[in-house]
């Protein structure tokens, strides 16, 4: 059985982020990079999978982007990842989400996976869009925001979140893609005999030339911060008073009492 | 020296993110008990801290020096209490056999050592010798194919959960001196080995030290280090030389660690209408505080490196121990001022750390112990 999943390195969102000087997306100097945490779900549930069915599984991580996001790799192998793949794409943040999957679909064709792991989303774009488009390139049944998984011979029981906390439960035949959502489990620390093993994985590396054959379906044409809104409202005086003030904020601007 | 980047740091980040998931959050509460939880020390056990200086060749991460001060820093954001749970056997409980053990000890502890299976204890101390530990008294007299050890053992750090003691005891009746003494691997359990009650300490909430008393302890000769008499000085000093760097590493950690929590004070902090940071006389203390932090950090790398490279460090090491680990008090001490009332509460982590950091100071040979180290090399180079 072999098992794929799919990895984006992304800014620590503690970072300061600051435009770039296209002003299209944001400027990569002095931002702390980790692996987005969609995709830590994702890693740990295939890593979890492997674990259960044991040594006839190979679990490759894949992940696209300039030589940075080895980092992103090596934490998913030293988390029990077999083997990895490393699309070299110094320029990927310029790629739109349907070029990024097709990369990937590109890649994963004629591999034989049977099971495809994403994160939800990347917490720095935010499209959700890559996970769905490579299951439809690879013509895979595909299954969003997971919150519960499990596998037995060829059926995948998902668990989803649908707005409000209510939940749904979907089954799929493999092959098959799923994309991680907060809450399916908590991702491992990889531990540090295990960083020091996973030395020896094998990283392949390829060139994204070599697999991007698709067109840019949209462009992102402008990134900026929102302009600050006026500060917060400091009421002062007696107690008293002060709730007279509040009640007739809430009742002049919000619903809240009426 | 650090041989991988990429691997070094993947740990930093590991350690990084458990301490604050993990480790900040009940560092507390485990002063408080006196106690760590049993599912966090299977934690650290996991995650493989125990073995980071134990080569890889038995089991351990056999990381460099340099790379292991960058792994402790960041385990030493939190209280000095969990770095204290794997010091020994990273450091005196375990170098002694690491240095100068045979291959047979290397191999029948080393691999337990550096999976947290054993915790190793250093028993120098006595109650009769301190800071002169050349003058201790506790005695090994062969028997046969035996040495019947005794003696007493005091304020030894993690004897306790101990299940194997690095022992310094003479062997040698007539040398009173460094010359007479061997070093002995005793297990726990060992007829006539016994220990105290634990200390009441001034800070380290969570970390035990007892006495350990040898009552016609008999171990076997193999027990000795390095199958050799008289060498167990030799070895003690070869351990402190290396394991100071390390005590020096923690202060530097916690340094970090106090300088955080008084600048996060300091500017959340309003008295005559602004943050206390705006005060001239604050910023002062706590850029005082940043410039030595970052003295002793240096110092500790390159310590560190050229022990990497196989030079003696003996000054260095001392060096280090003593300007890190009077920096750190004097940094706890302005953190406790920047906090003003606040920093003597115990709701607040400052006070804590500096009852903590006190000990620094003192074990692992005192500040003026290390200054005669420093000096006596000094002068012995001169001459
Ligand atoms: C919590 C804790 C944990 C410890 N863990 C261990 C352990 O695991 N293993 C172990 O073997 N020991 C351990 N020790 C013992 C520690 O190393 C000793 O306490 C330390 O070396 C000082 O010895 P002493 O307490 O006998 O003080 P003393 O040697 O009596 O010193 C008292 C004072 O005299 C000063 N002094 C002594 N000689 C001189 C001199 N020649 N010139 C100038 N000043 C001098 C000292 O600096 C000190 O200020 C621990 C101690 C503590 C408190």
């Amino acid at each position: 059985m072999k098992l794929l999943v799919c990895i984006k390195q992304v800014p620590d969102l503690e970072s300061r982020f600051k435009p770039d000087s296209e002003g299209v997306w944001y400027s990569e100097s002095d931002l702390a990079w980790r692996m987005n945490e969609y995709d830590e779900f994702a890693v740990e549930q295939a890593v979890q999978l492997r674990e259960k069915l044991g040594e006839t599984v190979e679990l490759t991580v894949l992940s696209i982007g300039p030589d940075r996001v080895v980092e992103a790799i090596k934490k998913a192998l030293a988390m029990g990842c077999d083997n990895a793949v490393h699309i070299q794409d110094p320029v990927a943040a310029a790629k739109d989400p349907w070029q990024i999957a097709s990369v990937i679909a590109v890649y994963a064709k004629d591999k034989g996976y049977d099971l495809i792991f994403t994160g939800m989303q990347s917490q720095d774009r935010g499209s959700a869009q890559v996970g769905v488009m490579v299951a439809e390139q690879l013509g895979y049944s595909s299954c969003t925001t997971l919150v519960g998984f499990e596998y037995d011979s060829g059926v995948v029981t998902a668990k989803r979140e649908l707005e409000g906390g209510i939940k749904g439960v979907v089954k799929m035949k493999t092959p098959a893609l799923v994309t991680c959502q907060l809450g399916l489990n908590v991702p491992r620390y990889p531990t540090l005999p295990n960083i020091m093993k996973s030395k020896k994985k094998e990283i392949i590396t390829l060139a994204v030339s070599d697999l991007l054959t698709a067109e840019p379906l949209a462009a992102t044409i402008s990134f900026y911060s929102p302009t600050k809104k006026g500060g917060g409202l400091v009421l002062e005086g007696e107690v008293a008073s002060l709730v007279d003030q509040v009640i007739g904020i809430l009742k002049e601007k919000t619903s809240v009492l009426r | 020296m650090i041989k991988d980047e990429s691997t070094i740091k993947l740990m930093i980040d590991t350690v990084s993110s458990y301490v604050k998931d993990r480790l900040i959050p009940i560092e507390e509460e485990c002063a408080e008990n006196d106690s760590i939880p049993h599912e966090i020390i299977d934690e650290i056990r996991d995650l493989g801290l125990f073995g980071l200086s134990i080569p890889e060749e038995y089991g351990g991460l056999g990381l460099t020096l340099e790379e292991e001060m960058l792994v402790v820093f960041e385990l030493c954001q939190a209280s000095p209490i969990f770095r204290s749970v794997i010091g020994t056997n990273v450091g005196i409980g375990a170098l002694g056999i690491v240095l100068d053990g045979t291959e047979e000890q290397k191999l029948k502890y080393l691999p337990k050592l550096a999976s947290g299976e054993l915790i190793g204890s250093f028993a120098l101390t006595e109650p009769e010798a301190g800071s002169d530990a050349a003058s201790l008294r506790s005695t090994a007299l062969r028997d046969g194919d035996d040495y019947i050890i005794n003696g007493t053992k005091r304020f030894i750090t993690n004897a306790p959960e101990a299940g194997i003691f690095t022992v310094f005891a003479r062997t040698d009746s007539e040398n009173k001196g460094a010359g007479g003494i061997s070093a002995f691997l005793v297990e726990k359990g060992t007829p006539g080995l016994s220990l105290g009650k634990n200390e009441k300490k001034m800070g380290q909430w969570g970390g035990h030290v007892c006495d350990v008393n040898f009552d016609d302890c008999r171990v076997p000769v193999s027990a000795i280090i390095g199958g050799k008499e008289g060498q167990g000085f030799k070895t003690a000093m070869k351990t402190l030389d290396k394991s100071r760097t390390h005590i020096a590493a923690v202060c530097v950690g916690a340094s970090d660690r106090i300088i955080k929590e008084a600048l996060s004070y300091a500017v959340e902090r309003k008295q005559f209408s602004k943050p206390i940071s705006d005060f001239q006389l604050i910023q002062a203390m706590l850029a005082d505080s940043k410039a030595e932090a970052y003295a002793a950090r240096s110092m500790v790398l390159e310590t560190a490196r050229k022990y990497d490279l196989k030079k003696n460090i003996s000054t260095e090491s001392s060096c280090c121990k003593l300007f890190a680990s009077e920096t750190v008090c004097k940094i706890a001490d302005r953190a406790v001022q920047i906090l003003g009332g606040s920093g003597y509460i115990r709701d607040y982590a400052v006070e804590r750390f500096y009852r903590d950091v006190r000990l620094f100071r003192l074990y692992e040979g005192t500040s003026q112990i290390q200054q005669l180290i420093i000096a006596r090399n000094m002068i012995k180079e001169i001459n």
